[in-house]
């Protein structure tokens, strides 16, 4: 390869053989997963009884666990939905991942003393992120591609990316060291999604009054959400427009607005 | 117009080595091509954008003009350079 060459360079072809790929994912989890069991170095110092309001924190690892399930449920029946082969890749790659991202928040509840993680999560279980995983899967479960990509890779993963970025600033390291490798898995969620979704309105914009009802569908629960967890985390009222802000620019980007 | 036409009308780009910053979010070949946004205090280089998808500085090994295709590969996304109304460039995504 030359000196000089960029991925700038690429075809869009070539760029999306490669980044959807297998071995794109592999490469890229081994760089900043391989020294991370459960998310998180091992030798990072940890105590549990020092964090304040503990309580809180296995209140909103619970939300994660139901959101992870939702994506992890939804993402293993959309490979089959899925329109070509890159998108089946990708889609198995993001099954692997959202199961890891269950995988280490269960770990996280026990290391804070949960005995059950999977009681313990349908016992806090916020009622808006189980309904929204409800809706979710019923898009799934319809063979809608189109919508189920949207709900999940836009709506769903652009929250949790809004949300898990805000309290890795603020979270114990463990926590937050846990966070940063979900965040970098989320970058290809949202990614592929808002992409994907956008080609599609591009070539043809018929699709787009059924993704607003799909939006006003699941807004108001993915609003309720991100108020329950801003609340969980004490994050100001002054502070919520501007994380707002970031979802909102998403489905903005894409056309969707009322 | 084609490159050698725009070099012939504009002075030549800027040419930057690009080392490896710490980015792990991509396979080792593409590393140094992205870098984490620092927050407040950082400054953008010639040969950088902020990616409006995922917050992730992008870079090449040349400056950047108006119309050049940029790729946000930890988030898979396609962007051309535009202008901003201060005359400064950002990356605007072309699905």
């Amino acid at each position: 390869m030359a000196d000089d060459f960029e991925p700038h360079s690429l075809d869009q072809d070539a760029f999306l053989s490669e980044v959807h790929s297998f071995e794109f994912w592999f490469q890229a989890v081994e760089g900043y997963l391989s020294d991370r069991p459960y998310g998180h170095r091992e030798d990072m110092p940890d105590d549990p009884d020092s964090i304040t309001n503990r309580d809180g924190l296995v209140t909103i690892l619970c939300n994660y666990c139901v959101g992870e399930m939702a994506a992890l449920e939804a993402s293993s029946g959309m490979v089959r939905l899925a329109p070509n082969n890159h998108s089946r890749i990708f889609m198995a790659t993001q099954v692997a991942d959202e199961a890891r991202h269950l995988e280490v928040f269960e770990h996280r509840l026990v290391d804070l003393g949960v005995d059950d993680p999977e009681v313990e999560v349908a016992r806090r279980a916020n009622p808006q992120i189980v309904e929204f995983k409800r809706r979710l899967l019923a898009l799934v479960d319809d063979g809608d591609w189109e919508a189920a990509v949207f709900a999940q890779n836009v709506l769903l993963e652009t929250m949790e990316y809004t949300v898990f970025r805000h309290h890795a600033k603020t979270a114990d390291p463990v926590t937050a060291e846990t966070l940063e490798g979900v965040i970098s898995d989320e970058r290809r969620h949202l990614g592929f999604g808002e992409n994907d979704v956008g080609r599609r309105l591009a070539q043809d914009r018929s699709g787009n009054a059924r993704l607003l009802d799909v939006r006003r569908d699941l807004d108001p629960l993915v609003l309720g959400v991100f108020d329950a967890v801003f609340d969980d985390l004490s994050v100001p009222s002054v502070e919520r427009p501007r994380l707002g802000r970031e979802y909102l620019d998403a489905v903005e980007r894409l056309g969707l607005t009322a | 117009m084609s490159e050698v036409l725009s070099d012939i009308a504009e002075p030549p780009r800027r040419r930057f080595e690009l080392e490896e910053t710490g980015f792990k979010e991509v396979p080792k070949k593409w590393r140094r091509f992205y870098r984490h946004w620092q927050g407040p205090g950082d400054v953008l280089a010639p040969n950088e954008v902020i990616c409006p998808v995922c917050k992730v500085v992008i870079r090449s090994t040349r400056e950047f003009r108006v119309g050049d295709k940029v790729y946000c590969m930890p988030c898979m996304t396609r962007m051309v350079i535009v202008e901003r109304d201060d005359g400064g460039l950002v990356a605007h995504v072309s699905y």
